[in-house]
This record gives structure tokens, sequence and C-alpha cells, in this order.
């Protein structure tokens, strides 16, 4: 059950946020079930102004990841205060596949690294990042990880056969 | 707007020169790179190189089923591995609905606080032998030897544990655990005094800690710094307090927080949380009640669609698991959020105009574990 | 008051010149008792860096691994000497050389005993300060022949390190001379007859003991070999029986530093009942001891702090020592 304190913070929040995008859909998350509170979906690049109310609001981005749906990719930023009343937003937008989104690197330096990681796994290139390249894998990689389209293990095959 | 100095942002000065400390090196805590320019001896730019050691969790993870990637939270950070197995745990027993009985809970946090001393243990003091005195990186291994012994007992490993199913824990702790952990205890806080003794209350020590490597609060909040290095510089978050998970809201213990943001004040949270772990423990160890220690669940579960974001704390900050389940058995994608990689990051900022020695001290009080950050 | 007095000696150099047969016999003496000397304290570092850490130390090779050092020197021995590509290599060889023929050389003029003494010269003490000023020549010769930043940083520390706490060093010292009169070692020596002059100058002992582990590179002090910063410091690049000669030359120094302190604070070859030796050598060994467990029991200082700590603490306080000896000296 949320506190008080947690209401009158998600209700500002949520006026802030539906001042700033105009554009995006704003619900309130379950968070028993998925762990948010606010939920915000965007269709385009609306993150940098998103992540400047949440930086004015003292919230920290938490992590940034990217799911590869087939046909899309679905971006999604999480982000946290520090208060005792816990409040947490995850922002999704879509993006098509060769989508270039804006960086929030110039309002949250942490996201420097995150997005670079981004880069490596998925290949999703950030506008305007000031060092684009990759984290984890070898500098001369020429594939990208976690696409679903990048190999399959032998091992998906052997529990195949063990579920079915 | 960006300030951060970018290791090919400095200006062409005959006076800067590049070391790389690492990936061999005695001192970085796994396999660091960490490429500084330096000019004489103080610190003009410092930027971390990682990925030594990756692995591709989250690549395996879209290639197993759910029971199958235990093991892998634990190789994620060797030294919390059973924070890691149990957030996952949770994670999942969230998502599917699954109720754990109350013994299973108090086995978990009690395995999980003995897990944070251990890893505090080897954290402090191998900083403290990067500072240069080297015995009470010794002394902190003998007392973590006792840890280790009585989790060996009960979960079979020293290390990277995988201890926690769904639904509970694998087996039950006996009689002899709970003494055993009562005995560590008691031997723990006799051993403090002297900790304090040699290191705390030593001259070198607070001369080589005082006032360096400073992490303000803006900085760290920018960067999504958590754990210790958080509350060092003076914000009071800590996620078994501010967002409770399993049974840590019947415990009565403190948070730490110091406000000075420098490496003694995360030394002195890191050692104040030892003695509030060992607070938990015995708490946990005087109410703990009878019952079974894993519910009821199938073989292979399965998990309806959605996704759900689980935070929980381990000795180094705020870890988050983000599972996206597509209702099969296998994982469509697991994100693990690891605090090194953030806390790391942060050295670009806090590093230059700093001393070789005090980029030490500072990397050191850090506590990054490296494949934590590679995963 | 040197060898040629004893006995069975005076005949030996009747015919050949006196002062010849005691160099070579004295020499011959220095050169088997260094590198015992050195394989001794380092089987005792190891074991009291054990002890002090709640382990046992070397166990293995004979009884309580008396035999360590020599299998690790046999090791030593049969390690390649890597030269690296780039490095100068004249100085590169050169620089091991250099550090441990000066440690040998002061041996010259310590008193181990009212009779053991190689030579005795008129300027003893300062004969030592000369030669061990050489090291710090060695261990820039090493670092800026590696061809390596981690040994050039290390070189140009310690520099800055051995320049700096030679002041207080010879400073403490003067105190004692001004007492003494005399550079002489045997003379300062016997002149301590009923008191030790650590009685008298409690200062300038303190003062001595932290110059002269700062110049020997001992921890609090080792910054410039720092394990956790510099890989090894000066001598990263040394394999094999080069680095053994500067972990040779290191305990040397030690040795050497701690025999120092002993003739001037401690009294030499004085105490009762037991010979002479055998105190001089008890004295210098519980030095050592103290050295090294000051080591594993402090963390570093950082170069800054070191550097301040000898420039504006420790000279004031050797000037201001050395001033109130003098004064006390003509008023009484």
């Amino acid at each position: 059950m949320p506190t008080e304190g947690q209401q009158k913070l998600l209700e500002e929040l949520k006026n802030s946020l539906t001042r700033a995008l105009p554009e995006g859909r704003i619900t309130s998350g379950d968070y028993a079930r998925t762990g948010c509170h606010l939920e915000v979906r965007l269709s385009d690049a609306g993150m940098r102004r998103i992540a400047m109310v949440m930086k004015d609001n003292r919230f920290y981005l938490e992590t940034i990841t990217a799911v590869d749906f087939p046909g899309s990719f679905e971006l999604i930023y999480f982000y946290s205060t520090c208060h005792d009343d816990i409040c947490r937003v995850i922002a999704r937008i879509q993006i098509l596949k060769d989508a270039t989104p804006h960086t929030v690197s110039a309002v949250y330096p942490g996201a420097i690294w995150l997005e670079r990681e981004i880069y490596d796994f998925f290949g999703i290139r950030f506008l305007d990042h000031p060092d684009l390249r990759r984290l984890l894998n070898p500098d001369d990689a020429d594939y990208f990880p976690l696409l679903k389209t990048f190999g399959k293990t032998k091992l998906t095959e052997e529990i195949d056969d063990i579920l079915c | 707007m960006l300030n951060i100095k970018t290791i090919d942002d400095t200006s062409i000065n005959e006076r800067v020169y590049q070391l790389n400390l690492g990936p061999q090196h005695p001192s970085t805590h796994g396999v660091l790179h960490l490429l500084l320019k330096l000019d004489g001896e103080v610190v003009v730019a410092a930027e971390p190189i990682v990925g030594y050691s990756h692995r591709g969790h989250e690549k395996m993870a879209e290639n197993r089923i759910w029971e199958q990637f235990l093991p892998n939270t634990s190789r994620i950070d060797y030294l919390s591995g059973l924070i890691y197995n149990q957030g996952y745990c949770m994670a999942l027993e969230k998502l599917c609905g699954i109720e754990v009985p109350e013994r299973a809970e108090y086995i978990r946090v009690i395995t999980s606080e003995l897990n944070r001393i251990s890893s505090h243990l080897l954290g402090i003091m191998a900083f403290v032998m990067d500072i240069g005195a080297f015995t009470p990186f010794l002394y902190g291994f003998d007392d973590r030897e006792h840890v280790l012994d009585l989790l060996e007992r009960v979960t079979g490993s020293r290390l990277t544990y995988c201890y926690n199913r769904f639904g509970g824990v694998r087996n039950d702790i006996d009689q002899e655990f709970c003494d055993g952990t009562r005995r560590f205890i008691a031997r723990l806080r006799g051993r403090f005094k002297d900790y304090h003794n040699l290191i705390t209350e030593n001259i070198i020590f607070i001369k080589r800690t005082r006032g360096v490597g400073i992490i303000t609060e803006e900085t760290a909040l920018e960067f999504g710094v958590t754990g210790p290095s958080l509350r060092g510089s003076g914000v009071n978050y800590d996620v078994r307090k501010n967002e409770p998970y399993s049974i840590y809201p019947e415990f009565d213990f403190e948070i730490p927080v110091r406000k000075e943001g420098d490496v003694m004040a995360r030394y002195q949270v890191r050692m104040a949380e030892m003695e509030q772990s060992m607070n938990i423990i015995e708490q946990a160890l005087d109410n703990l009640p009878q019952g079974p220690v894993r519910s009821h669940v199938p073989r292979f579960i399965d998990p309806p669609a959605g996704d759900i974001y689980f935070a929980f704390e381990s000795a180094r900050g705020a870890v988050g698991y983000y599972i996206v389940s597509d209702g099969t058995r296998i994982p469509y994608r697991i994100k693990v959020r690891t605090p090194s990689f953030s806390n790391l990051f942060v050295l670009t900022r806090v590093l230059p105009g700093n001393f070789i020695a005090d980029a030490i001290a500072t990397l050191g009080s850090i506590d990054v574990v490296v494949p934590e950050i590679d995963r | 008051m040197n060898i040629t007095q004893l006995p069975f000696i005076k005949e030996i150099y009747g015919f050949l010149g006196q002062d010849l047969v005691a160099a070579v016999i004295g020499i011959l003496i220095i050169l088997v008792f260094v590198p015992l000397n050195s394989a001794f304290l380092v089987w005792v570092e190891r074991k009291v860096a054990g002890h002090i850490q709640l382990r046992p130390g070397p166990m293995e090779v004979g009884p309580h691994g008396i035999l360590q050092t020599l299998i690790d020197a046999v090791k030593l021995m049969s390690k390649e000497m890597i030269t690296p590509k780039l490095a100068d290599k004249f100085l590169f060889w050169l620089a091991p050389i250099i550090i441990i023929i000066p440690a040998i050389v002061c041996f010259v003029v310590i008193p181990f005993s009212p009779l053991m003494q190689v030579r005795e010269m008129n300027v003893g003490i300062l004969l030592i300060f000369s030669f061990s000023s050489l090291t710090v020549l060695s261990i820039l010769m090493a670092g800026w022949a590696s061809n390596n930043k981690y040994a050039l940083i290390g070189a140009v520390r310690a520099v800055a390190q051995n320049v700096a706490y030679e002041i207080p060093l010879l400073l403490s010292t003067m105190s004692i001379i001004i007492m003494t009169n005399s550079f002489k070692m045997s003379e300062i020596t016997a002149a301590q007859s009923p008191v030790w002059f650590i009685v008298y100058q409690p200062v300038a002992a303190i003062i001595f003991f932290i110059s002269t582990t700062a110049e020997t590179n001992r921890a609090p002090f080792d910054l410039v070999e720092a394990e956790s910063e510099l890989v090894s410091g000066f001598h990263t690049e040394y394999t094999g029986m080069r680095f053994a000669l500067f972990f040779l030359a290191e305990y040397t120094n030690m040795f050497i530093a701690a025999s120092m302190g002993a003739v001037l604070f401690f009294g030499g070859w004085h105490g009762p009942f037991f010979p002479g030796l055998i105190w001089f050598v008890a004295k210098v060994y519980i030095l050592i001891f103290v050295i090294i467990w000051v080591r594993w029991t402090f963390p570093r200082l950082r170069f800054d702090q070191l550097m301040n700590f000898a420039w504006k603490v420790m000279i004031p306080v050797a000037l201001l020592n050395l001033m109130i000896t003098a004064i006390v000296l003509k008023v009484l």
C-alpha cells in the first residue's frame, strides 16, 4: 500500500511528467507485481525531457536496458528515489530496429556507460553520445550478442527435448 | 553540461604521460584496466576499461530454463553469491506468486547476512592492503574462514553458492550451524577491537584516507552510485530499509551513514555495516521459527507472461533483476543491474586531481568486483 | 685496536705487510658474511611476517624452513636474466653492481668487537654515509635504464626520498659526534662505557631510526617499491640473479643501518659477561627485528606526506636537538 508521502510524490510526478510529455501515456504501475510505481510509455524519443524532469525531482537513473522484440526494440529506463518514500518510475519507448534515440548522458553522466553497453549488445546507436564505443565485447567484434538473431546454443535444443 | 574528461580529451601537453594500471596488477580487484594520464604524480584523466571477464550471463539466460540460471547468479558477484541467489529467487517468486515458508525466509536472511559480512571483510582488508598494511588482510581472512566453514556445512560451497531455490532453500540448517554462528559473532565482536586499534586509529591510515577521494552527493546521484559508497557521502539509502523485501521489516537495525564522502567515511560505513549485520543475524537466530524450508513448487516453473523489476541490497549496493517472461520455461530477457558498474564509472569524475597513491586508495575503497561489471 | 693484534696473525704479516694481510682477511670474511647474513635475514623476515600474520611462514625446506633462502637463491640463479629490448644496456647491467659494492665497503669500518674491525679510519662515519648515498644513484640508474614507467616513477620517488632523509640522518648523527669529538666508530663505542648514548640523546635516536628506515626504503617509507601501486618499483624489470643482487643489497643496507644505530646509540659491543662480538650482533639483530616488525604493522605513507614529514618535521627537530646539545656541552 503506498504511504501518504509516496502518494503525494507520485501525484506531483505525474503532473510534471504530463506537462513535459503531452504525447506520452502515464499509468500507475502495479508495484506488488511488477515492482514499479509509475509507468511512462512513449512512442518517440522524449527521453531527455523525462530525464530532466526526473533530475529536478531528485531521482537517480538506476539502469537502462533494451529488449529485442520481433520488429522493434523496447528501451527501458529505470528511475528511483533515495528517500524513505521509495518511488520507482519505469519509462519505456518502442523504437524501430535502426532508429537512433537521443542520449540522456547530458542529464545523467552515468548513462554514458549504460548506453555504451546497449550499443555493444544490441547495436542501437544513440545520438549525441560523447563516446559511443563497445564496452564489454572486444573492440573489433562485428556482432551484437543480445539480438535474438545471434546464435542459439545447442543447449536450447536439448532443453526442448527435456521439456517436450 | 557534460564535464567529464574522456581519455582523449586532454589537451596535448608534453608533461602528461599515460600509465596503464592493470589488467595485470597486484592491486586492481579483479581484471580491471585503468588507463591513467598523469602529470608527474597527479592524475589528469582516468578511464576504466572493462570487459576482460565478460562471460555473457545475460545471453546465457536466454538459452536456459529458469532453474538453470540459478548457478549463474552467484557467479556474477562471487563475493555476494547468496544474496544474488536470494534476489533471483525472490524476483521469480513475486512474478509467479509463490509463497515462501517463514523458516526459509529466516534462513535466507541469516545466510545472506553472513555472506555480507564475509564480503565486507574481504573488501575492507584488500583495501587496507592496497594502502600498505599487509597484516590486517590475513586477520580478516582468518575470520572469513570461519564464515566460509559455517556456510560450507550448510550449502556445500565456499564461494559460488547455489543454495536458494524457488520457494525456499535447498536444505535445512541444524543446531550446530546456529551455535557455530553465535560463536563466530562473539569472536568477531572481540576482533573488532583489534581492527580498530590496528587500522582505524593508526595515524598513517588516517592521513592516507581523510579527505581523499571525495564523492559528493550530487556526483553520486548523477552517476547512480549506491551502497556504502553512497552512504559514505551522506545519503541514507539502503534497499533493505527503503524498499524492504523478505522479512527485513521485522528486524531492528540501523543504516550507518557518514557525511564526509571520503575514503575514511566509506571504510567506517562498511565496518559499521558488519556490526549491524551481526545484530540482524542474532535477532534472526533468536526468533527462528520451525517449519518446512521449501514450499511445494513444480519441478519446472511456468511464470506468466510479463515483466518485473526486483531490487535488493548486496554488499556493494543496490542490485536489480529486470526479468521479462514470455510465458514459456525459457526467460525472454534477464537484465542484472549491478552496483559496481555505476560505482566504478564515477572514478572518471573523482580521480582527476589526486595523486596515484590516492587513486589506488579510492579504487580500493569503492570495493569493486569486476566480474559484476562485466557479467 | 685492530685484527692485526691477534697473535698468530703477527707472524704471517711479519714479512708481507700488516695492512695488506689485514685487509685481505677482513674482506674475505666480509664477502662470506654478507650473503649469509642476507640469507638469514630473508628467512627471519619471512618467519616474523608469518607469525605476525598468524601463519607459520616457510616450513617445508629444512627444519622450520631454514634452507628456504638457499633454495630461492638456487632458483634465482637458474632463471634467465632478461634485458628489455629498449633498455639502456650498460646502465641496466651496471645498476645491481653499483648497489651492492658500497654496501660491502661500509663493513670495513664497523667495529664488531674491540679487536674485530677491518680497518680503523679517522672518518669512519663519513665513509659509511658517503658510500650508502651511492645506493640512490644505482636506483636511479635501474629505474631509468629499465625503460618502464613504473620503474621510472619508483626511481624518481627514491631520489627525492633519499635526498630528503639524508639530512635528518646526518644532523642526528652530528649530535653524537659533537659529544665525542670524533668520527671514529671505535672511539664512539668506547665513549659509551658507563652509559649508552640513547640515554643522553633519545630524540636523536628516534630521528635516526626513522631516517634510516626511509633511507633503506623500508615500510612505512617503501613507496619506492610500493607493491600495490608500482608493481615492483625500480626493480620491476630485473630478473634472476640481478634481482637477487637488489634483494641482497636491501638486507645488507638494513644490517649496516642497524649496526650504525647500535654503535651510535646502544653502546656497540659493550655489555657484561659475554664477549663484545655477541653483544654487538645481538643488538644489531634486535634492531633489525624492530625494523621488520614496523614493516608488517603500519600502512604506507603517501609520497607528499613523506616529504612533508622530512622537510617540515624531522629537519627542524633535528636542528633543534643539535643546537641544544651544543649549548649544553658548552655550558657543562
